[in-house]
């Protein structure tokens, strides 16, 4: 077996545009699942049980369900349902956003009941409102206790952004599976697709490894 | 917009057999993954400094690449380097364990150092080798704090044996896609898997949920 790599010196740049649609993908779906993710939270500690059910049967499904089969789905389902057609890319970004949202309500609510009752009641009374005491007290707490989970969330999703190339949307994988395809040197191809994910993908796991020592709840 | 759920009447066979696929492609992934993940996860913990540093390069090799990254390669370039094809299916299994296994070590570790370091000493001047005291006395207790991260992953497994779609494994979603280019009912056939994969993983995940509340004093110390 021969190996010949400058197939992957010759499409870098390709690959690094594919590695920046990934990192773009990423930084929008997160963008948007941080404030998603905190409304399903508070619609779950909802008091009206009609609104916290509803909440969570939609975070449990999002959930209980592969996110490559939730990307297939808002690919068929949008443009059927709002009767036009969505580009690649924002379709990926719905799909990606749902779920993501859906886990980082689960940190957010978690991190949100973490913090002890005795500080609501010190809050009212103090005189405060209840959305001041969550906003004042209770938030800036929860942010901190919730920060280790929400990167590990982040370095999933930067996997999982891979999953978009199944509706042609030119991230990374895409990418080097078009190489593959048009230059048939399939092993050096998919290898270097695998280095530049690994040589994205270590430094954020080592800094999340940080983050849940340093971030380590101790009461 | 006109909904028609009888392709899944009449494919009815189809489904159930992508249906077996899943369950056993995902079985396979996690038998292989949690033997990964015992064994490096405890020779990591007690193993040295060494093992330490082989293992832990494996689970950060793992933990950046994505899955999907992780089958294509297995199942298009790995056999061009033993010149022999894999199957998808076992391509899948063994991709899919490999890349669970990483995360299974570090759960395992993080188990095992949770459990005082006492427990080992008693153990130890009980007379116990230092196997058997991981053996009878660590792991089983480490076992038990760990299920609801366990669990979590074995769900992650399952849903994970989705992307072995993109090698061709015959499993519930290729064969959904199968349907629905046949078809021409892909909203009906995608809702149709999203509600049977639902099926499968809601229910395992509540399961381990109650396992975990009625043993959780079994794992306290």
């Amino acid at each position: 077996m021969t190996l010949d790599w400058s197939v992957v010196w010759d499409n870098r740049f390709r690959l690094l545009d594919g590695a920046a649609m990934t990192i773009l993908l990423a930084v929008t779906t997160m963008a948007i699942a941080i404030p998603g993710g905190l409304l399903l939270a508070f619609l779950r500690l909802s008091p009206w049980r009609g609104v916290s059910a509803t909440a969570t049967a939609i975070v449990e499904f999002f959930r209980a369900t592969p996110l490559i089969l939730q990307i297939y789905w808002v690919f068929y389902v949008l443009p059927a349902a709002f009767d036009i057609g969505f580009s690649e890319f924002t379709t990926a970004i719905v799909g990606l956003s749902l779920n993501v949202s859906a886990f980082n309500s689960e940190t957010f609510r978690a991190g949100i009941l973490s913090i002890r009752q005795g500080q609501w009641n010190a809050g009212l009374a103090l005189g405060m409102s209840k959305p001041q005491v969550m906003r004042q007290i209770i938030l800036p707490q929860a942010v901190l206790r919730v920060l280790p989970s929400l990167a590990s969330t982040w370095v999933s999703l930067f996997k999982d952004t891979s999953l978009v190339s199944i509706i042609a949307v030119a991230d990374l994988s895409y990418v080097a599976l078009k190489v593959r395809s048009e230059s048939f040197r399939i092993l050096e191809v998919l290898t270097a697709m695998a280095g530049l994910y690994l040589l994205m993908g270590y430094p954020q796991a080592k800094l999340v490894d940080w983050l849940h020592r340093k971030y380590k709840v101790v009461e | 917009m006109i909904v028609d759920f009888s392709p899944l009447w009449i494919n009815w066979r189809f489904i159930v057999q992508a249906i077996g696929v899943t369950l056993v492609l995902s079985a396979l992934s996690i038998l292989l993954g949690l033997a990964i993940g015992v064994v490096c996860g405890v020779l990591r913990t007690y193993g040295g400094r060494l093992l330490d540093i082989i293992i832990g390069l494996y689970v950060d090799v793992f933990r950046s690449i994505p899955v999907l990254a992780v089958l294509i390669w297995i199942y298009f370039a790995f056999p061009l380097i033993i010149g022999q094809s894999l199957e998808p299916i076992a391509a899948g299994a063994i991709g899919l364990g490999i890349h669970l296994g990483a995360y299974v070590c570090e759960t395992i570790r993080g188990g095992l150092t949770s459990i005082r370091s006492g427990q080992m000493r008693a153990a130890l001047a009980l007379g116990m080798s230092k196997a058997q005291a991981i053996r009878k006395i660590i792991l089983p207790q480490a076992f038990v704090r760990i299920l609801p991260p366990l669990g979590s992953l074995l769900v992650l497994a399952i849903k994970d044996s989705a992307i072995a779609s993109v090698i061709a494994a015959p499993e519930l979603l290729r064969q959904s896609q199968t349907l629905a280019g046949k078809t021409f009912r892909p909203f009906e056939i995608y809702s149709a898997a999203m509600l049977i994969y639902f099926l499968i993983c809601y229910p395992v995940a509540r399961l381990i949920d109650r396992l975990y509340r009625r043993l959780a004093p079994l794992g306290a110390s």
